[in-house]
This record gives structure tokens, sequence and C-alpha cells, in this order.
């Protein structure tokens, strides 16, 4: 693939590049093409390692990250790709060695690479206005790219959008420069939560919706949805893969998300359509060469347990989403819920957060060879201990679905119940002689005769006790204890 | 002989004297029963006020009152408990999980009952369980519900067409008519007949008897009937709930006190449930003292068996039974009883089971002498007033 690689890159990753130079197993391809964007990757994980120590301590750290990309003159085949960092949250970023791993990370995967043009500087001024002078500018070669250039799009964007959902206090601006064409995206996350994981790590949880529910007042709704935290479990590592140098103890904690939160919608009919699956690495970016291991899953899983018995599970990848499970639900005479105008798609996010501790690494470069290490192992290891991971994710998943599955039941005996008091009310209107009655009925409705009441009636009493709302008191947002934080901005639409 | 069942009734003629005069100064019962056309109207105001709340975007809700709080009951000692006209209320809400099954049990049986008075038929309760099973759930659903619409509407259950399956017996000196013209004797000595479960159809009572005899349970009534205790007192007419009375049997009690002004006395075991027992016969319950007036019948005397019939016979010890902790909760219960205080020879008698911390059932009284309740108790106590 990339014949000018050397293969002592990484003195640990010796095998994850010669896999991949071989030609990289299918799996890790379907997630997002590495050929592509292995630079991009590479150096978003370094500066995520460089600010992660300072982001642990103090309060929430905001700011901007710029991914400029444009071809290079007389080349489709190669990327000029820069990005740029601005604001509190990579503020304290040593940016001496953070250069210095950058340059030995840039010329050991290009060592023949010359000198990147400078970025158009109006491009990097609509950043600094909104985020502040730049505070990490880094500018490399994306190289022998063999894919169209539409995919490549999508690819990075599907990592850009992954990366925002547990990085959401960082807004990330993407602009695409080819010939004449330029596109522009911006990622930006409406509502977030900050999460504790492994105890002492803050991650900032995408948890904003993208459907809109009708609410008396829009101040009063919950603007998220509920993440619930899984306890974190050790991974073993296999013996041949400590051989290879990865060394210290490999743990990792589920968090499942499930949007949007319903509580403030207590007898509207829920309905899962989809469920995620997203690994991170330590450093808290998309990791690949888990696909395999995630698209294997579902044959684990037991639908009947968590009260999915009515559906089917069936792996796709939707271009800049990744990749999901799609739920559908399989219609039988017993599992067919009546159709209901009020019903919510639920999503169902299941994030699996790594984490790597071994005390005899403390710089950034041997942090970033050991995570690429782990990465280019990750199927691996996950199917070591597939056992408790499995275990792991579906427990997380039985719980986090527990009160849907509750609420489905309430749902059913509500439906019935309604239908009960419809046929009751209108049969004494409909066999009543006392023509007033009748008649104040009708008025009430603004109807003029029983067929019309009959539709009117029923629509409405559906209406008035399935969309039924309730403050946000009611809401889990303001009930989470320590280990969330609420987020209460209310910031410009996402892409 | 004729002597002889002189001198047996001369204390229950002279308590018959005395609670006819009684009789007259106290209140009227209430005409409780309403007329169809009225009922129909209190349903469709019901649901006009549902297709309002609806028609408005607000999602109806039901308010019933609460028939099982002390708070919404006062005691009348001319009639018994009767719920206040100001009560607390417990809202059915249609757009609660919690509730909404309520709420269309409600509504149904609303409509049960409005079809029944259109048409002018009646139904069991059973047959209105049986109309929706899944709904409903079960039996007792069914049964509470039709008393909290009686409740609502502020009519009695039979108003509402609704008519329930009598448990209770009777047999004695007694003949009546029923609605449908069938005749009812009750006269054969050793068989009991079911009580109507339509008393207010009842007509054309024609009875000689002296007095009335409620019977707590049904093995004492059997055991009575069994040796032809009717004809051994007669005349006289017994009757029973078979333990808690249904609402028939306490009408029965009733409809026999209007119409014969006799003295009305209880047998029950000197235990605390027997107590509470009678005290619904003789006062009401709370769960219907909306219907007060025409349920209870406070002229109901206390023949047996008494607390202080236990040491005055000299009850065998083996026959008496210690009170058990349920049992000293429920007497402390009868005690808080309104009506309890204004009774002081019941409130003597209860105070002596607790002090004497043992119980007797009817039966203790075979190990005086096999018969020793139907030749020498039963007979003793009416001669010489042995009731409180």
């Amino acid at each position: 693939m990339c014949p000018s690689h050397d293969l002592n890159l990484y003195p640990f990753s010796r095998g994850f590049l010669q896999h991949w130079t071989k030609g990289s197993t299918p799996s890790s391809q379907q997630y997002f093409n590495i050929t592509m964007t292995l630079e991009l990757i590479e150096v978003l994980r370094l500066l995520m390692l460089a600010t992660k120590q300072h982001k642990r301590h103090g309060p929430e750290k905001k700011g901007g990250l710029l991914v400029l990309i444009q071809t290079e003159t007389n080349s489709d085949d190669n990327f000029y790709c820069a990005v740029a960092a601005a604001g509190p949250w990579c503020a304290g970023v040593n940016m001496a060695e953070l250069h210095s791993v950058f340059t030995d990370v840039m010329r050991r995967l290009h060592p023949c690479s010359r000198p990147c043009p400078e970025p158009d500087i109006e491009d990097l001024c609509a950043f600094t206005d909104l985020y502040g002078s730049l505070r990490v500018f880094l500018n490399f070669l994306m190289k022998n790219v063999h894919v169209c250039k539409e995919k490549c799009q999508h690819q990075i964007e599907t990592f850009l959008h992954s990366f925002c959902m547990t990085n959401a206090e960082i807004k990330v601006h993407l602009k695409l420069q080819s010939g004449q064409k330029h596109c522009q995206k911006e990622f930006r996350v409406k509502d977030y939560l900050r999460v504790m994981l492994f105890s002492q790590t803050p991650v900032y949880l995408d948890v904003s919706v993208n459907i809109h529910l009708e609410s008396p007042e829009r101040e009063q709704r919950c603007h998220g949805g509920r993440p619930d935290i899984g306890s974190s479990l050790h991974l073993s590592i296999p013996p041949k893969i400590v051989e290879q140098g990865l060394l210290g103890t490999v743990s990792l904690q589920p968090v499942t998300l499930l949007k949007p939160c319903v509580l403030q919608y207590p007898n509207r009919a829920t309905n899962l359509t989809q469920c995620q699956v997203l690994v991170y690495n330590p450093s808290n970016i998309p990791a690949s060469n888990a696909s395999a291991f995630v698209q294997n899953f579902s044959a684990h899983l037991n639908c009947e347990d968590l009260g999915l018995q009515s559906h089917r599970l069936s792996f796709q990848v939707i271009p800049s989403v990744g990749s999901v499970y799609k739920v559908e639900q399989v219609n039988s005479p017993e599992s067919c819920v009546k159709s209901s105008l009020f019903s919510i798609d639920l999503s169902l996010v299941l994030f699996l957060f790594l984490q790597h501790i071994d005390p005899f690494i403390t710089d950034v470069s041997d942090t970033m060879a050991t995570e690429v290490l782990l990465e280019h192992h990750l199927g691996e290891i996950l199917l070591y201990n597939q056992q408790i991971v499995t275990n792991a994710m579906t427990n997380a998943l039985r719980k986090t679905l527990m009160a849907q599955n509750k609420r489905k039941k309430e749902q059913e005996k509500m439906q019935s119940a309604c239908d009960s008091i419809i046929s009751s009310t209108l049969r004494i209107i409909s066999c009543s002689s006392n023509m007033d009655f009748r008649k104040a009925c009708l008025d009430s409705m603004q109807v003029h005769n029983t067929k019309k009441m009959s539709e009117t009636f029923s629509e409405s009493l559906r209406r008035v006790i399935f969309l039924k709302f309730v403050p946000k008191g009611a809401c889990c947002s303001d009930q989470i204890g320590q280990k969330l934080e609420k987020s209460s901005k209310h910031l410009r639409v996402e892409m | 002989m004729a002597s002889q069942a002189n001198e047996l009734f001369s204390e229950i003629d002279k308590l018959r004297i005395q609670l006819l005069h009684n009789a007259e100064q106290t209140v009227q019962r209430a005409d409780e029963e309403r007329r169809n056309s009225e009922i129909l109207a209190l349903i469709e105001n019901i649901i006009l006020k549902i297709v309002t709340s609806v028609s408005q975007e607000e999602a109806p809700a039901l308010h019933l009152p609460k028939r099982s709080s002390w708070d919404n009951v006062s005691f009348d000692s001319s009639v018994g408990l009767q719920m206040n006209s100001e009560t607390t209320f417990t809202v059915v809400r249609s757009d609660s999980p919690a509730s909404i099954t309520k709420f269309a049990q409600i509504v149904k049986i609303l409509t049960v009952i409005y079809e029944l008075i259109l048409s002018n038929s009646y139904a069991t309760k059973r047959d209105i369980y049986y109309n929706d099973t899944q709904l409903f759930g079960s039996q007792a659903t069914v049964d509470h519900i039709v008393d909290d619409i009686s409740c609502l509407l502020k009519v009695p259950r039979r108003s509402l067409h609704v008519l329930a399956t009598s448990k209770g017996l009777i047999t004695g000196d007694l003949c009546y008519l029923e609605e449908d013209g069938s005749r009812m004797d009750c006269r054969a000595s050793n068989t009991a007949i079911p009580i109507s479960s339509n008393i207010s159809g009842i007509k054309n009572i024609v009875s000689s008897a002296r007095f009335v005899l409620i019977v707590e349970k049904d093995a004492t009534f059997q055991r009575l009937l069994d040796d032809h205790v009717c004809a051994k007192l007669s005349p006289c007419i017994m009757i029973t709930g078979k333990g808690v009375p249904d609402v028939n049997s306490r009408l029965m009690v009733r409809k026999l006190w209007d119409t014969l002004h006799i003295p009305i006395f209880a047998l029950v075991d000197a235990d605390p449930y027997g107590i509470e027992i009678m005290c619904i016969y003789k006062y009401g319950s709370r769960a219907m003292s909306f219907e007060a007036r025409s349920l209870t019948v406070p002229s109901v005397m206390w023949l047996g068996l008494l607390p202080s019939d236990l040491k005055r016979l000299r009850v065998p010890e083996n026959a008496l039974i210690p009170l058990t902790k349920k049992d000293d909760a429920k007497l402390n219960s009868l005690l808080k009883r309104p009506y309890v205080q204004n009774q002081p020879d019941w409130l003597k008698e209860i105070e002596l089971m607790q002090q004497t911390k043992v119980k007797a059932e009817i039966q203790s009284l075979a190990a005086i002498a096999p018969d020793f309740l139907i030749n020498v108790y039963l007979p003793n106590k009416l001669r010489y007033g042995g009731w409180v």
C-alpha cells in the first residue's frame, strides 16, 4: 500500500505496520480506511495525549479544533493536512515536546517528504476569530490515497463525528479543498454531559438528540440522553502481545447512552431502532480493529433477555455514522403493537472506553507508541477476553433497556385501557335518548354527528393521554449524582 | 304450653315495646330509591365531564369518595356509621399508568349500568365481570368498583340494576313474595333458603315471629337448624350472613325490622371478630357508610356468646382460646370506635375480654353439655332477658 513507510517506524508497532502494508484486515477498512487517515489519526492521538494530563484537573476546558485538508498541486493522491487547536482545552500542552514527537512521527511516516505549504491565512483567521490565537498548529502530508475523494471525505467525517461524541467540549471544523471545490463542515454538540471514567478521567459525552419533541415550553424540556456508566473491568493481555511490548494493565469501561431522554414523556411509546457500539482508545479517539468483534457481538446477544424478543439486529455501516446495528421489529400477531402516531424512536450507543496504565511509561512519545500497539492488537485482546467483555456489554445493554421494557409493558396496558375508555364513552353517547346531553357532547368536541364524534374524541383522548408532558423536575438529568455534571449549553445546530 | 310460650317471650315482648317506643323518635329512613331517569342523568353528567375535559386538552379524571377513610365517617346513634357530607376524594386519572386501568373499569361499568337501566334489565356483579374479564382481572375488582359507583352517584346498588348473589340463609316463621311473583316459605323446620338477591322487590311479608336471631357462622346456623331450634323457640326467624354479611343479608335484616318491628338478637362467637360482625349489622361498615340508612339496624341486641357468660357458666378452660396479638389489635380498634362508647354494656363485655385475655366460640358451650346451647342457653337467655 505505502512502500515508502519504514518498518522500523514504531518499534512496538512493527507488527501493526506489517499487517497494514500487506493490506489490513477487512474489518478495519470497513470502519474507516487506515491507509488514508493514518496521519490524521496519529496527529489527533498525539494532540489528545498531550492535552490529557492537563484536562484531568479543573473545570471543563473548551475550544476548537480545525482540520484543513487540501490536495497537493498536480497530485490527486496526496493531501496536505493542517491541524490547528485553540482555546483552554489545549492551553497546558508542552509545545516543545509536542513538536518534537510530531516531527518524529512524521519523519517516520514520510521520511522523504518535503515541507508542506502553509494554508491560506483566511482559513485560519476565521478559526482564530472564534477561539482565540492558535496554541497548536501542525502541518503534514497525507500520502498516497488510492480511493475516491468522496469516500475519503465520508470516512474522515465519520471519524470526526465519532471523535466529537466523546470530546463534545471541542468544536471541530473540517475544511476540504480539492481544486476549485471547497467543502466546510462543523461538528458541534448541542448538549453534552461530563462523565468520570475509571474514577478519574473526565469525558464529555454528546447527549444531544436530533429529533424534535413537542413540549409546551422549550426551557422545560430535557435536552439530552441518559448515560449509564458500567463497571470497569480488567482485560488480560495475550502472552504473545506482552512479548511484543504491551505491558501494564488494560481496562475497559462500558457506558450506554439512550437517546432521547423520554422521562418527560411518560406515556409515549418508544421504539429502539438503532444500536451503535463505539470503541475508544485511552487517548479518547475512536479505535479501529474492533469492528470484527463488534460485528460478531450480535451473535452472542440474547434478544429475549434484553426484551427485544420481537426484534432482529442487522449489522450495517452507515456513512457518517459508522457501524451500527439496525433494530427492526419483526411483526407478528403477538408482538404487533398498535401503530402509534406518538412513538419516539430511540437510539442506543454503547461506548467502550479503554484505559492503559504502565507506570514505567511517562512521556508522550512512549505513551503514543504503546497505544498504537494496543490498537493494533485490539481485536485479539477483545477476543482473548471475549467472555467477560461480552458479558459486560450485555449487562450494560440489559440495564439500560430494563426501564424501556417496563415502559413498553405499561404502554400496552395504557393502549388497551384507552380503547376501553373510548368505546364505553361513545357507547353511552350513542345510545342516549337525552338530546341535550348528546348535543352538549357534540358541541364540546365541535362536531356535528356521532361518526365525527367518534373520530375526534378518539384522536383527542389519545393525544391528551399519550402526549402527556411532565416538567423538567421529573427528568433524570436533575437527579443524576456525582459522576455526571450538567452542561446547559445550547450551541448552534450540529452538522 | 301456652303459658310456657308466654313465659319464654315475656321479656322479649317487653323489649319490643321499648324498641317501638324508641323507633318513633328516630329519624325516618331516607327514601333512597331513585328514579331510573335520575340515575341516567347522573351517569350522563360524568360522561359529559369526560368529554369536556378532552375537548379542553386535559386528561379526564374521576373523583371517588374515599370509602375506606375514617375521616369521612361519623357516628349517629339512630343510624350508625354514616358518610359525611364533606368527604375526601381519591383522584383516578386517565393519563397515569397506575390509574388508567381503574379509570377504564369505572367507565366500562358505568356503561353496563347505563344499558341495564335503559333496558330495564338486571345483571349480577358476576355477569359484569364476565363481560370483560381481561379488563377487570378479578371479581373483587368489579365488586369494589360497583360500590364505588354506588357511593359516587349516592344511590344504592340495587338502583343501579346490579344484583349480587346472596350468600346468606334464612329460615323460620316467614313467608313473602319475590319481585317475580315467586312465593318463598321459610317455615320448613330443617331447611333454609338463600336470601333473595332483590330485597327491595320483596313484598307481602307474612310472619308471626316474636324475634329474629342473627347467627354469625354458617356452622352454628346449620347446627341450630338440625336441632330444629326454630320449632323449639317458635315463632322466630333465624338468619345468617355466613361471617361478614353481604349487603343483601344486611338489607334483609333491615327489611324484617322495618316490616315486623320485632327484637333482633345476635348470636356470635365471644371473640373480637364476632363482635365486629355484630357491629356491622347494628351500626354498619365504613365501606358502606354512604348507604347506612338502609343497611343498619341500631336496635340489634347482643344475645350471646358474652364474655361474661364464659365465667358465669364456668365454660371449661380447655374450651377457651387465648387471645392473639391480632385479637388484641382488633379489640383496641373496636374500643376506639364511636359506637362502642355509646353502648356501656358492650364496652364492659369487651373490656372483660381484654382482661381475661381469652375468647371462645359458640361451640364451646358443647363442652358443658352437648345440647347445652339449644336446650339451656338459648331458652334461658330469651326467657330471662340475658341480652345486652
